[in-house]
């Protein structure tokens, strides 16, 4: 093992294995930050592209969107977000552990941190089993929809189903890159070898809760008074 | 490898504390902004909150990428990467809501 720039903590070893075709651990870490940032850059460019349509039905469709907005279960919306936000903490907590070395508190944040985005996901299903019994799947061809009378308000509310459910795609995959980030990290030595590999995730994270923060204003806060 | 839960020194609480110290308070930073976009969604108190409700979600953003995603402690090159893709953003938005706008 090529580890160079390693540190003792209190706990764990922290360091990162030197890849061959790097020269210095700066320069790895950096170029890992870097390519996870380009990452999440193409990302925001897509949820912005759908965020985007909302203002623009919001701006040519007013008293549909109020009227879809109306539908929308605000409280849920508020909860998850709420959700989210504690999940950012314990992924915080989990980069800190991992400086500090403390590996098995690391691993504790990491799984609270999959525990509450599935509770988010929870939610998010009760929610839309919510919006199905209310008849408010447009494209339900087979189902009356409520909104028949306002052909427009089809538009944000198909929107809507498409952009929260593209975040919690999002959501379900992180989770399932966390929790097996979580078992690689469980390892001894993970710490002296990938230490970098918790903060880029972390990025990974602290993005998906960005893009709700986005989300859930412009899908069910602005709109109520449109 | 040890654990911060269980049977912590003095000396370990006090590194718990100045280590979690900012994440903690970006976390009640953050709940108290929603807080205010809840409170103002859900009572509507004038005719044009929504652009306080947007400037708050702004600032929840700013937090987020600066505090939470680390950018401030990033070198140059990647706090340009970060910042370019929002420029981007604002471009994209700007452009097509004149035009929506407008009309």
């Amino acid at each position: 093992m090529n580890s160079r720039g390693a540190a003792h903590h209190d706990g764990a070893k922290v360091g990162i294995e030197l890849a061959h075709h790097f020269e210095t651990v700066e320069q790895q870490r950096y170029a890992a930050t870097l390519g996870i940032w380009a990452w999440l850059l193409t990302e925001l460019l897509l949820f912005a592209a759908l965020f985007l349509t909302a203002l623009i039905l919001r701006v040519t469709h007013p008293e549909a969107v109020k009227l879809a907005t109306g539908h929308l279960k605000f409280w849920i919306g508020a909860v998850n977000t709420v959700v989210l936000i504690c999940s950012s903490l314990t992924m915080s907590a989990a980069i800190e552990f991992s400086r500090m070395g403390w590996q098995r508190a690391m691993v504790r944040a990491m799984l609270a941190t999959a525990g509450l985005g599935t509770l988010f996901l929870l939610l998010k299903g009760y929610e839309y089993y919510a919006d199905y019994e209310e008849h408010m799947m447009p494209f339900l061809s087979r189902r009356p929809y409520e909104l028949h009378e306002s052909p427009a308000s089809r538009l944000f509310v198909n929107l809507y189903y498409v952009a929260t459910s593209l975040h919690a795609l999002h959501l379900f995959t992180g989770i399932g890159l966390l929790l097996g980030m979580t078992w690689m990290a469980a390892k001894a030595g993970f710490l002296a070898r990938h230490q970098n590999w918790i903060e880029v995730y972390g990025l990974y994270w602290h993005f998906i809760d960005l893009v709700w923060i986005l989300a859930f204003p412009i899908l069910y806060v602005v709109n109520r008074g449109a | 490898m040890r654990s911060p839960l269980t049977r912590l020194s003095p000396g370990d609480r006090a590194l718990v504390r100045r280590r979690l110290r900012t994440p903690f308070l970006t976390f009640l930073a953050l709940l108290a902004l929603l807080a205010v976009n809840v409170t103002l969604g859900a009572s509507l108190p004038f005719a044009h909150v929504w652009i306080v409700e947007l400037a708050v979600v702004g600032l929840m953003v700013a937090i987020i990428l600066l505090v939470s995603m680390e950018v401030r402690k990033e070198p140059p090159l990647i706090r340009l990467f970060s910042g370019l893709g929002f420029f981007w953003v604002c471009i994209l938005f700007g452009m097509t809501l004149t035009d929506f706008l407008a009309r």
